[in-house]
């Protein structure tokens, strides 16, 4: 504070003195401090932060932020703060107080260009400074989908053209001009409308700029959006395109070692030499069984039944193992624990989340995640899977498809990739542009994290601070997703009735794929049936429902007529049975009185009749179950509308705060920065943009950086625990380096060598020695490598949330491995427990459980399932007291224990010995040692089997795999 | 190299524990596996004790929220002007910011009649007769305002710094700071209503990209205070305790047989005390070994102030036992007046403004109000004008961003004044505006955390409670 106010003075006499100095000339004074201190990184060639001091009128543009001068006040400058500060010129020495006085003397003069003289102009204005103002107060009623009084204001055009009371705009006019009129006068937007339309009122600054534009004669002016094109990126220098995970990945070639017979493929080449170097090499093969579980777990996230676990153990055969990986790869479970690693990614869930907690249902989301577990299954082409994910609207014309082939429907419910994320803009409350703008960026945050490896949600306000991204960079991204996600023309995600509107949402139709058109005719048939019968049950229910609240609004009636004087009683019936233009005099005075006290309306009748608000709500339950079971299927989609709105830089993230127009793009520091972004319609005439696919296919492209290199990294970690690159989300410069940079970018070359396959990635990690070791630690481990970075063993993991529970109900006999479709529905209990609901056999692989972000089942709550909010690139293991409570004290775990208990009856009778052999081979896959033997008998004289079997999936041997 | 390098290199160990366990956990990395000490990086996810940034006022916090968004020009606020102009049209004004203009009508009068109270002069309304004799104790600030009109962003504003959901609650990141000083329950404890969750349910107190240890524990005030905290199939005990010794022999020989692997005695910890949990939490929350005096003060057996009166009792009992943040709800949004105002807000505070008062006294009384920070108040405020207003009886008011009430007491504040002032309706902020921002960084001053320096690292990005907004932390409130 102190040196706050100290300086506030200082300037205030400084100011004094300039006033009778002269004012520094820019010229002479001020460009030469900029040239020598500034110009290397805000110059025309390099222009960090979009910011070129080179010159007085690019100076005077501003940066990305805006102005950085402000013409007579300092303090207000960015320009002077950041050099007042020290903060600038970046890792620099401070300008001496003498060059900092005179570029603060300058400022507090005026700004002006050079010397005394020229008044700085007001910039001029073009239609760019006037149309995101439309967009943001106008076009919802008079744009391109709607014209309310004929009218379209989203072009310059547009104003001219006006609508049914004339032209909106008369340039040079604009107090003559309509539409000025109407924001003057503050009809318009109109003020009552202002939620259902998403917009905010329009402000006098605004008002006055666009006044300003039309009075200048409404200027189209010059102005191209900002694409990359053939000349070199002034935002972004080849210096920073050097960084590793910005060149391309090139296949070292496996490095020699010494132990060359552990070397079982380059894998373990690349391993061996980071450990040799040190003077360690890879441990022991761990032992059959303990590699069959693992192996077991890392593919189908199930344990082997004990019959494989011996078969295997006692299998001759040198290439048991690598056959049992490919067995493994081709199981059917395979997809349920491979596509549950995506869908975190994806954040997959079956409600909308975002900002209200209605947290509403997708009855359609579960299409997608079949999808992407029927993809890993028949190992579908990594490439292939992102450009289906990305733009598979843009890939085939669905809309005149012939006949509706499977890889059609595939291709548009693998778009719903990027419509998982929260997304509450359903409701009015939440769905101004800045609520849109907040969902596109999380789905943005979800293909940077998950995809490119990048967090890219700090460029939504600024460039980033770590990595060359310029904010330019992140709006022309928006760009590239502008056909589907538009701010200004926004699509809800779901369907709804609401406000005497219906609003469609982000679905397309399903078709059976290759139906004849029999097929279809009865299936369409069999839809309409059901939902002749949901529209009778329904009927019936509401009736039902109104007869008892007119039981129940007599009996409030009732009520509270007793609680007026009897003497009145007669005389308030009649009046109130009596319309209000029949009512005589001494009525209406009555009425007057009493009648807002006697009557009760539907809303007021479920807060003061509890049985009647029971009865209602479960009305309403049914009621909403019969529309859920919706007779028309659908996808949970995203799709390209064809002409979308154009796209600004938004200043400090600002819907309000626009700067300069950009077209699409990709990040410039993954090209060469010399090649411009071609976007082309998918096929002649598509009624799309095609930008998405453009994008998709830069994406894969066999020399991106970023693509393989992400990918088989995450796969890496699935399998060993850490990944080489430990960051999983975040391969730029505030990243970790990667442990093994050769091997990553052999592996990344090697996926595409392999076509993308995942499965021969996973083959190939799986097979490698390094995998097959044992996960004992030693003196050596903890002295040369602690955190197990080289890879000298096989590091402890701790079975997942889903592993766990899935196990458990394997193990026990209660897991129903119905697969696909429409999720198991979840329950919640008084105290907030939440199970998923037994149905079948028992219960379904968590994978096909409701994933409702607000009612997680609790046990995958407790072992660290996450919130999808929006997404999870990288799950965190706690070791907490409510993990140990649940196993503990949980009813349904105790079931399961008894189930299990069942099952080792059932195969070993009635033996003590027998039963404890048993049990532990189904939970662990292997004998007891002869301790674990002892104490396991022991524990049988005093306690039941089931409870012995409970304190087996409490045990740490039960929940961590070796 | 990097901070969030040396997050992920804790891999090898467990990542993140609770319980005392963790301060062991700690002191062996530091000691033995990285040696010299690594600057700025926390090495360690757990609720050991930490040092503050600085010397604190406070060490723990209750957080009486009030759901709903009270209405400031009913209870601590008054407006004449209203009174003067009632019923006149105001629509435009305040469009923009309605949640539901359908139902909009004019400006309100009050019903209740205000009068100043204590030595400060304090006003207060006239149905909260209790606070009226603690306002002594009290600092208002009149001055609050928040930026979505909303329950649910509103709320994720106040609890968690912005208006999306996913990021730590102010209390996952007291933890977070400054760790648990009790060895038996949890640094956050959230006591929620029997009746039912608020809005955004559980998210509330999440712990968002901080670790999950550091997430709200609820303890239900009614049955059981955790989840599966008794076993839901009732045993004798020599048996429950015999499985228990079965578990621990084969965990330990199951850790004998793999040295070193660190996450096996965290595990091992944190069985020991999910044990000591089922004791204490029972017996923290037991309001029954209080005196009848203490009882009657709060409320507790007397309809309708029992259900908020228990919780009041038990947060002070809490913070006796070291926790440190507590946080009460109250179920549904009792002050979200829309309709009836007149009735509601009588029936919110009779179900509150007693327990409240008598929780000031109480702590003042033993000496832990100056350690503890009390705070009260809701998402938002009301709305100068009617809603749904067909006669006085049904008029409510809608919800109002620009301007709240709130009110903080105890350690490191200065007691008895009010602060801030809003126009003549109640309606914006008229002077020392107080964002949501500057309360959550004045909080964490009073317990001696720098709101700049409680960091998270999240892939390069320093995550904060206070976000990327500008903070300020509001001293004139403070001793």
């Amino acid at each position: 504070m102190g040196f706050r106010t100290f300086h506030l003075a200082l300037g205030a006499l400084t100011a004094c003195l300039v006033s009778l100095a002269e004012v520094p000339a820019f010229e002479s004074s001020v460009l030469p401090i900029l040239q020598s201190n500034c110009i290397e990184c805000h110059g025309e060639k390099v222009r960090m932060k979009d910011l070129d001091v080179g010159a007085y009128d690019r100076l005077m543009r501003g940066s990305e932020s805006g102005p950085v001068v402000v013409p007579g006040k300092p303090d207000e400058s960015r320009l002077y703060q950041l050099i007042r500060e020290g903060k600038m010129p970046a890792g620099k020495p401070r300008l001496s107080e003498k060059e900092t006085g005179a570029i603060r003397a300058w400022i507090e003069g005026g700004a002006l260009p050079s010397g005394a003289g020229k008044k700085v102009e007001a910039a001029a204005l073009n239609q760019h400074d006037v149309i995101p103002v439309m967009l943001l107060r106008c076009t919802a009623c008079h744009g391109p989908r709607r014209q309310d009084g004929g009218l379209d204001l989203h072009t310059r055009a547009g104003m001219l053209r006006g609508g049914k009371s004339g032209p909106a705009m008369l340039p040079g006019n604009s107090a003559g001009s309509l539409m000025m009129r109407k924001m003057q006068s503050g009809d318009m937007p109109p003020k009552k409308g202002l939620l259902d339309a998403g917009v905010k009122p329009v402000t006098p600054a605004e008002m006055e700029k666009i006044a300003r534009w039309i009075d200048a004669g409404a200027p189209e002016g010059n102005v191209r959006p900002d694409v990359a094109s053939t000349e070199s990126d002034p935002l972004v220098s080849d210096k920073d395109r050097q960084f590793w995970a910005f060149q391309p990945p090139r296949a070292a070639k496996p490095p020699k070692v010494a132990h060359t017979s552990r070397v079982k493929n380059p894998i373990d080449a690349f391993v061996l030499k980071k450990l040799e170097d040190k003077g360690l090499t890879l441990s022991a093969e761990a032992d059959r069984l303990t590699l069959i579980r693992r192996a077991y777990f890392d593919l189908t996230g199930l344990p082997p039944e004990p019959s494989e676990a011996l078969a295997f153990q006692a299998n001759p055969d040198p290439l048991a193992y690598e056959k049992l990986i490919d067995r493994l790869l081709a199981s059917p479970r395979y997809g349920e624990r491979w596509g549950r690693f995506w869908l975190d990614l994806a954040g997959y869930a079956d409600s909308t989340g975002g900002k209200l907690s209605a947290d509403t249902i997708r009855p359609f989301a579960w299409r997608y995640r079949d999808y992407v577990i029927r993809s890993f299954n028949s190992d579908k082409p990594y490439n292939r899977f992102l450009l289906e994910q990305i733009a598979g609207d843009e890939l085939e014309n669905y809309e005149i498809a012939p006949v509706v082939t499977p890889e059609l429907m595939d291709n548009l419910i693998a778009t719903g990739f990027l419509a998982m994320g929260p997304d509450s803009t359903n409701e009015r409350e939440v769905n101004f542009v800045d609520d849109r703008l907040d969902v596109i960026a999380d789905e943005v945050d979800i293909l940077g994290a998950s995809v490119m490896g990048l967090t890219m949600k700090c460029a939504r306000c600024h460039s980033h601070k770590y990595d060359p991204i310029p904010q330019r960079d992140y709006y022309r991204l928006l760009d590239v997703f502008k056909g589907a996600y538009d701010e200004h023309d926004w699509v809800p995600p779901l369907t709804a009735e609401k406000y005497g509107r219906t609003f469609s949402g982000r679905y397309l139709p399903y078709v059976t794929p290759l139906a004849t058109p029999f097929q279809l005719m009865q299936e369409q048939r069999a839809r309409e049936l059901q939902a002749a019968e949901a529209r009778v049950r329904t009927a019936a229910l509401q009736e039902e429902l109104k007869q008892k609240a007119e039981a129940a609004t007599k009996r409030v009636f009732e009520q509270r007529l007793a609680e007026l004087p009897k003497e009145l009683h007669e005389d308030l019936r009649k009046m109130f049975t009596t319309a209000a233009d029949q009512r005589t005099e001494p009525q209406k005075e009555l009425a007057k009185k009493y009648e807002s006290r006697l009557r009760v309306s539907p809303r007021e009748l479920r807060r003061v009749d509890a049985a009647y608000a029971k009865e209602a709500d479960e009305v309403d339950r049914q009621v909403k179950a019969f529309a859920a079971q919706s007779p028309d299927p659908k996808i949970h989609a995203l799709w390209d509308r064809g002409e979308p709105s154009p796209t600004y830089v938004l200043r400090r993230g600002s819907p309000t705060n626009f700067g300069q127009l950009v077209g699409p793009g990709v990040p410039s520091v993954l090209t060469d920065g010399k090649t411009p972004f071609v976007v082309k319609p998918p096929w002649p005439g598509a009624p799309k943009t095609g930008r998405r696919l453009a994008f998709a296919q830069w994406l894969v492209r066999p020399d991106h950086p970023l693509t393989a290199r992400v990918m088989v990294n995450r796969i890496w970690k699935e399998h060993f625990g850490t990944g080489i690159v430990t960051t999983m989300a975040n391969f730029g410069k505030a990243g970790a380096a990667p442990t093994h940079p050769e091997l990553l970018d052999w592996l990344a070359v090697e996926f595409v060598v392999q076509g993308w396959s995942v499965k021969a990635m996973q083959r190939l990690m799986m097979t490698s020695g390094a995998y097959r070791q044992d996960s004992k630690i030693d003196s050596i481990h903890e002295e040369k490598d602690p955190d197990n970075a080289l890879l000298s063993r096989m590091s402890l993991r701790r079975m997942s949330a889903e592993v766990l529970n899935d196990t458990m109900l394997l193990v026990s006999g209660r897991l129903d491995e119905a697969r696909y479709g429409a999720p198991a529905p979840v329950q919640v209990r008084g105290d907030g427990l939440v199970t998923p609901v037994e149905a079948g056999k028992g219960w379904r692989r968590s994978i096909y459980v409701q994933q409702r972000r607000s009612n997680i089942p609790t046990i995958l709550d407790n072992f660290d399932f996450p919130a999808m909010t929006p997404n999870c690139v990288d799950r965190v293991d706690s070791t907490v007291a409510t993990q140990a409570l649940h196993l503990m004290n949980n009813g349904m775990v105790d079931d399961m224990a008894d189930s299990f208990a069942g099952r080792v009856k059932q195969e070993a009778g009635s033996d003590p010995k027998q039963q404890v052999e048993k049990l532990y081979w189904m939970a662990l896959s292997r004998p007891p040692d002869d301790e674990e033997r002892k104490l396991s008998l022991e524990g049988l004289a005093k306690l039941s089997l089931g409870r012995l079997c409970h304190t087996m999936l409490n045990s740490a041997a039960f929940l961590y795999i070796d | 190299m990097s901070t969030s390098n040396l997050v992920s290199r804790r891999g090898f160990f467990n990542r993140v524990s609770d319980g005392l366990y963790g301060a062991a956990l700690a002191g062996l990395i530091s000691k033995d596996v990285y040696g010299a000490s690594l600057e700025g990086a926390r090495r360690s996810y757990d609720l050991k004790p930490r040092r503050p940034d600085f010397e604190p006022k406070a060490t723990s916090v209750i957080q009486l929220f009030m759901h709903g968004g009270p209405s400031q020009m009913d209870l601590f606020d008054p407006k004449p002007t209203l009174d003067k102009h009632h019923g006149e049209a105001y629509f435009d004004k305040v469009a923009a910011d309605l949640t539901a203009p359908e139902g909009a009508g004019g400006l309100l009068r009050s019903p209740f009649k205000f009068a100043r109270h204590g030595q400060s002069g304090t006003w207060v309304s006239e149905i909260m007769p209790h606070l009226a004799k603690q306002v002594d104790d009290i600092a208002v600030i009149k001055s609050m305002f928040t930026t979505h009109p909303n329950h649910e962003p509103a709320l994720f504003m106040i609890h968690s710094g912005r208006i999306i959901g996913g990021r730590p609650a102010i209390g996952a990141w007291v933890a977070y700071g400054l760790g648990s000083e009790s060895q038996n329950l949890p640094a956050y404890v959230v006591l929620d209503d029997p009746m039912g969750l608020p809005v955004n349910g559980v998210q509330n107190w999440q712990s968002g990209f901080l670790p999950p240890v550091y997430q709200g524990m609820r303890l239900r005030s009614v049955g059981s205070p955790i989840l599966n905290l008794q076993p839901e199939r009732k045993q004798a005990a020599e048996l429950v305790q015999a499985e228990r010794d079965l578990l621990s022999r084969l965990d330990l020989i199951h850790k004998r047989n793999r040295p070193g692997q660190l996450q096996l005695d965290a595990r091992i910890a944190s069985y020991e005390l999910a044990a000591r949990l089922q004791v204490d939490a029972s017996d923290a929350l037991d309001v029954s070994k209080e005196s009848k005096e203490t009882l009657a003060l709060y409320g507790v057996g007397e309809q309708p102030s029992d259900s908020y009166a228990r919780r009041c009792l038990m947060a002070r009992r809490l913070v006796e036992r070291g926790v440190r943040y507590v946080q009460i709800y109250i179920n549904g949004q009792i002050w979200d007046n829309h309709s009836q105002i007149e009735e509601n807000l009588k029936t919110a505070c009779a179900r509150t403004d007693k327990p409240v008062a008598a929780l000031l006294q109480d702590l003042k009384q033993r000496g832990l109000l100056d350690k503890t920070l009390v705070l009260w108040g809701g998402e938002f405020g009301r709305m100068p004008i009617a809603q749904f207003e067909k006669n006085a009886r049904d008029a409510g008011r809608d919800h109002n961003p620009r301007a709240f009430t709130l009110w903080m007491a105890g350690a490191g504040i200065k007691p008895g004044i009010s602060y801030g002032m809003t126009d003549d309706v109640g309606y914006e902020v008229a002077e020392h505006p107080v964002s949501v921002t500057d309360w959550h960084a004045t909080i964490l001053h009073l317990l001696g955390l720098d709101y700049r320096q409680l960091v998270f690292d999240q892939s390069g990005l320093k995550e904060k409670l206070t976000s990327v907004y500008d903070a300020r932390i509001v001293r004139e409130v403070l001793a």
